[in-house]
């Protein structure tokens, strides 16, 4: 600590070039927080189902192919599946084609046993039990509309031939998913023409041994092999990766833009660094006469550099915090961002990034201007 | 009894492929408490003497013991440490850390020491009033004088109660009542606190302050006290 005043002082010795270092460092690590945390919100996305014991039964063909109600029962009587609900994406917006978010029709009366992990009041659901048009919505979707419950609601279709016309029943708490909306299969299955009748596109199943989850699949994907309707058995967690994966590599590209951008930094603090070791190469020389070893130059140095990369870091990830905090994320994005923040672990990533920035870019610098002879560093003036 | 023994000290600079030797077999001894002057044109070895004293630079050959200990072959971690404890350094143009006041100047050398704050604090306090700044011990050097920050820069010299001072030119870049004020200091120190002292100097008026003066030419003591009559037969 008797060296902090040293370090310190040497980091705002020439204050213009520490601002410019300073804002430099706070616009990188603020983009890179930023992303680092939708990286993270994706993964938290992939990851909802994890733990679930939940299994997801599609057509192998595809997502869009729809399967016949007549599974539910064979579903059900697969040994280890403790229950079944029915579940199809409906695709459709509030007002605007902007307002859009998953909006999906269930069995309501399976949710507290598939879906025991969504929380909700027991009035609100059993309004919502006891109502054909009755909806539930996630904690952030009545934020983002301002609904209240008891507002009736119409959304617009884009795939099937029918406006939902819903009445808020309830609000749903999740630890991830806060913004859907689930309303009754049986509404959604009289609205829809006689051909589409009675087909889901998705079946899910609660098991009672997650250990037996591969097997499950296997044995109701080998009984459906040769039928009209062949299936595909995933976990939530892979199901949820395959929509991500929808998105196309946006993991490679976000990662790769957080790369580039870090690299980008070392070299301009570098740059800075070299500048201000450069000029210090005398008293550098006298701190070196007067006893101070090369090591402990070197160390002094560095943490100056660490520190000052440290300080610009933390200036734009709790910069992003906070306006993740102030600013409706999920009203601005349209709902793309639901519940974003600049997560913890993300944070700490990027502060210990921008250490090894000042470390990376003042490595050098430093190392030269220490290993010069006292000599010769003298030598520049005296 | 000689603090300083330099035996058939040679120094030879590389310059790219050429061999540029400036001291050449140099042989002298500096006796505790003394004020040796060194003079002599540029490129004579004089600073390069000095450095071999104080143990910033290593001899291409020969012996330099200091107080009873050879340190021409010392490591460069050893020389630091040693040089922490053993040698104050007085510079042509000060050299003070601009970034830190008076007081934090003064006390950079023992930070590398074990004192408590308290301590520190009381002997720069005490270098201070010696230099006589002991009321400017919070000014920034840019707010003192030349001759003032020179002051400063002895005050951090001598704060460790080294065993020898050396000043490279320390009158050089201060006006005739500074550079007065600055032999004033260095002959006190000396009388009064026994320092020895070896001192680098163009200016005769400088070395006149000196007990004893040697002059290097060409890499060889000419003149002057402690028998250099053999190196400068050499």
């Amino acid at each position: 600590m008797k060296y902090f005043k040293l370090v310190w002082r040497n980091i705002f010795r020439s204050p213009l070039r520490a601002f410019m270092t300073l804002v430099l460092m706070a616009v990188i690590f603020f983009f890179v927080a930023t992303l680092l945390s939708i990286l993270e919100l994706f993964d938290r996305f992939e990851d909802q189902g994890q733990g679930a014991n939940r299994l997801v039964v599609q057509s192998a063909i595809s997502l869009a192919n729809p399967l016949p109600y007549s599974y539910e029962q064979k579903l059900r009587a697969v040994p280890g599946v403790e229950d079944v609900a029915k579940m199809q994406w409906i695709g459709a917006y509030y007002k605007e084609k902007k307002n859009f978010f998953a909006v999906f029709a269930i069995d309501h009366d399976r949710m507290q046993t598939v879906f025991d992990d969504y929380k909700i009041d027991a009035k609100e659901f059993e309004a919502f039990k006891n109502d054909r048009q009755g909806a539930i919505v996630g904690s952030d979707l009545i934020d983002r509309f301002h609904w209240k419950i008891g507002d009736r609601i119409t959304l617009t279709r884009q795939i099937f031939p029918y406006d939902p016309e819903l009445t808020i029943r309830g609000v749903y708490h999740h630890s991830i998913n806060t913004a859907s909306l689930y309303y009754h299969m049986d509404y959604h299955n009289e609205s829809i023409p006689s051909m589409m009748k009675d087909h889901v596109n998705t079946f899910w199943l609660k098991v009672k041994d997650t250990s037996k989850m591969a097997a499950i699949s296997q044995e109701i994907d080998a009984s459906m092999k040769n039928s009209e309707f062949p299936t595909e058995t995933v976990t939530e967690k892979q199901f949820q990766a395959t929509f991500m994966a929808m998105m196309g590599n946006i993991k490679l590209l976000f990662g790769g833009i957080c790369a580039c951008a870090v690299v980008m930094v070392i070299l301009l603090a570098a740059i800075t660094m070299s500048m201000s070791a450069r000029e210090r190469v005398t008293e550098i020389g006298v701190l070196k006469a007067i006893g101070f070893t090369q090591g402990k130059l070197m160390a002094l140095m560095l943490t100056e550099f660490s520190l000052l990369t440290l300080i610009g870091g933390a200036l734009g990830v709790f910069g992003a915090k906070l306006i993740c905090t102030i600013l409706p994320i999920a009203k601005i994005t349209q709902g793309f961002l639901v519940g974003f923040t600049i997560f913890p672990a993300t944070m700490a990533i990027a502060l210990s990034a921008s250490v090894v920035v000042g470390l990376i870019a003042g490595g050098w610098p430093a190392s030269a201007a220490t290993r010069m002879s006292v000599v010769n560093a003298l030598r520049r003036v005296v | 009894m000689a603090l300083v023994e330099i035996q058939n000290v040679h120094k030879v600079y590389k310059r790219d492929s050429f061999e540029v030797p400036v001291l050449n077999g140099i042989s002298l001894s500096v006796p505790q408490g003394d004020f040796l002057a060194l003079m002599g044109p540029s490129g004579s070895g004089k600073t390069t003497l000095l450095n071999l004293i104080a143990g910033i630079d290593h001899p291409t050959s020969g012996k330099i013991v200091v107080d009873g200990k050879e340190i021409s072959n010392f490591s460069e971690t050893a020389l630091a440490g040693w040089r922490a404890r053993h040698i104050g350094f007085i510079f042509q143009m000060y050299n003070l850390l601009p970034v830190l006041n008076a007081f934090e100047n003064v006390e950079l050398p023992l930070l590398l020491t074990k004192l408590s704050k308290k301590e520190r604090r009381e002997h720069v306090e005490s270098a201070l009033r010696i230099v006589d700044l002991a009321d400017r011990m919070r000014h920034y050097p840019r707010q003192l004088s030349g001759g003032q920050e020179q002051r400063v820069a002895i005050a951090r010299a001598i704060v460790t109660d080294p065993t020898i001072l050396v000043a490279d030119e320390p009158t050089g870049d201060l006006d005739a009542k500074n550079a007065a004020d600055t032999l004033e200091l260095l002959r006190r120190l000396n009388e009064e606190f026994q320092k020895t002292i070896v001192m680098v100097t163009h200016d005769p008026k400088a070395a006149d302050s000196a007990r004893h003066t040697l002059h290097l030419e060409k890499g060889v003591v000419i003149e002057g006290a402690y028998g250099i009559a053999e190196s400068a037969r050499a």
